[in-house]
Parts: structure tokens; C-alpha cells; sequence
């Protein structure tokens, strides 16, 4: 009985894991705004633990000495570090206001469908407006 | 394998080490935009007070936790192959580890120096 079961399962695995779709074009599936925004999250969390060293760096030299506060003050004020500087705090703003929808979600706040739709919109919104405050801010 | 956090445990660590860094850099960004010209001094001041220093302190190590659950979830997900796998979670939690330790070591020489 037990051993008849055990081979059911595993020809079911088997059968699951041959019927899984190889090469799937991920063109042809519909994300809806709350997958958009996962992945977002991933990405952003990839993105800010890649930047540690040059934070790492940049805070190291901020410390030290004086001339190293100002020479970290004024590497802000190349164009292409501000520019990888603004990537960086959209990706900080969209995974912390993605974040907090996560942690809502965990306590069953705004669960049902609709309401996860319009705080997605709201986060990716969010996340936009911060680039684009610290766009005119910095620029 | 568990590596080191398994689920709900993973889930929880996630989600206490990433409401206190919510909180720490929202009081980062707010003192950072309330103060127009940081000078040296100003700013060396603000990391060596003890609570600054502690929560700062504190700060580095939630971020290694958070960062630590995250990108092997990633890793878990993505990279199928069992050695490639062992390689690069070996390869992030050597990078995060060095991190964590020479930010930590910056914030211990700080308030050491501060006292002397």
C-alpha cells in the first residue's frame, strides 16, 4: 500500500518536472502591478547590496580627516556620480516604500486583490516622486 | 541545507531587521536634509554620540542580517546548479562579512577615539 503510494508520488514528480516549459518567453505572460513591483524589490536589494563598498568607502573617507570629509563632499559633485547617486536612492526609496506594503501585507492589511493593485500603483508612485525630488534636488 | 536561517525564522529576521533600518534611515535622511552646510566637526560629532554610535552600530548588523536573507533567497531561487550555488553564497557572505567588519571597525575607532 505504502510502496505503491511511494511510486505514484515520485512518477507524479517525474511527470512534473518533464511537463515543465523550457525557454518560456516571459514577453507572452501579463504582469500584473504587484509582479512588477516584486521584481522591482529584487532588483533594488541587489542594486544596494552591490553599492555598499563605494558607501563603504565614501563614509570611511568621510570620517578620517577633515580633507577627506571635503574630498567625499565633493565627490558629489560629479555628474556621473550623481547620476548613479539618483539610481541608488530610487532603488533605497522603491524598496523601502515596497517594503512597507510587504510588512502591511504580513498583518492582512489591504490583502484583498483590489486593494493590493492600488498600493502597488502607490508604491511604484511613491518611488518615482522620490527620484524625481532628489532629480530637481541634485541637478 | 538551511543555511543558517530557515523559514519562518528567515521571514522573521527580515522583517524586525528591516522596520528598525526603516526607522534608522528615515532619522538619517531627516537630520541629512535639515542640515544645509555639515561641516567635519558637525558630522563627526553626530556619529559619536553613544545612541548615534550604538544605532549606527546596530544599523550595520541589521543590514548584514537583511542582506544576508535576501540575496541567498535570491541565489535559492535563481542558480539551480548545487556547486555554483555553494559558490556564490559563499561568494556574498565573504563580501558581507568583510563589509560589516570594516564598517563596524570605523564606528569602534570612532568612539574610541572620541574618549581618549
Amino acid at each position: 500500500m505504502q510502496d505503491s503510494q511511494q511510486t505514484a508520488a515520485s512518477e507524479s514528480k517525474a511527470y512534473i518536472k518533464n511537463r515543465r516549459p523550457k525557454n518560456l518567453n516571459l514577453l507572452s505572460v501579463k504582469f500584473p502591478m504587484s509582479a512588477i513591483l516584486s521584481v522591482g524589490h529584487r532588483a533594488s536589494g541587489i542594486l544596494l547590496f552591490l553599492s555598499l563598498p563605494y558607501f563603504l568607502y565614501l563614509l570611511q573617507l568621510s570620517l578620517t580627516n577633515e580633507a577627506g570629509f571635503l574630498l567625499a563632499k565633493a565627490e558629489f559633485q560629479g555628474p556621473l556620480v550623481k547620476l548613479f547617486c539618483l539610481l541608488i536612492i530610487w532603488g533605497l526609496a522603491h524598496h523601502f516604500f515596497s517594503g512597507i506594503r510587504y510588512f502591511l501585507l504580513d498583518f492582512d492589511i489591504g490583502i484583498d486583490k483590489n486593494s493590493a493593485k492600488k498600493s502597488a500603483v502607490l508604491v511604484m508612485l511613491c518611488g518615482f516622486l522620490v527620484f524625481i525630488f532628489f532629480s530637481i534636488r541634485l541637478l | 541545507m538551511s543555511y543558517q536561517a530557515k523559514g519562518l525564522q528567515a521571514w522573521l529576521y527580515q522583517r524586525l531587521t528591516g522596520a528598525f533600518m526603516a526607522l534608522y534611515i528615515v532619522y538619517f535622511i531627516w537630520v541629512i536634509s535639515f542640515s544645509e552646510s555639515m561641516t567635519y566637526t558637525l558630522w563627526l560629532e553626530w556619529f559619536s554620540h553613544p545612541l548615534m554610535n550604538t544605532a549606527t552600530g546596530l544599523f550595520i548588523i541589521h543590514l548584514a542580517v537583511h542582506a544576508w536573507v535576501g540575496m541567498r533567497d535570491i541565489v535559492l531561487d535563481y542558480v539551480s546548479n548545487d556547486s555554483l550555488r555553494l559558490l556564490t553564497l559563499a561568494c556574498i557572505s565573504f563580501f558581507l562579512i568583510i563589509i560589516s567588519l570594516g564598517m563596524l571597525r570605523i564606528f569602534f575607532s570612532l568612539a574610541l577615539t572620541i574618549q581618549a
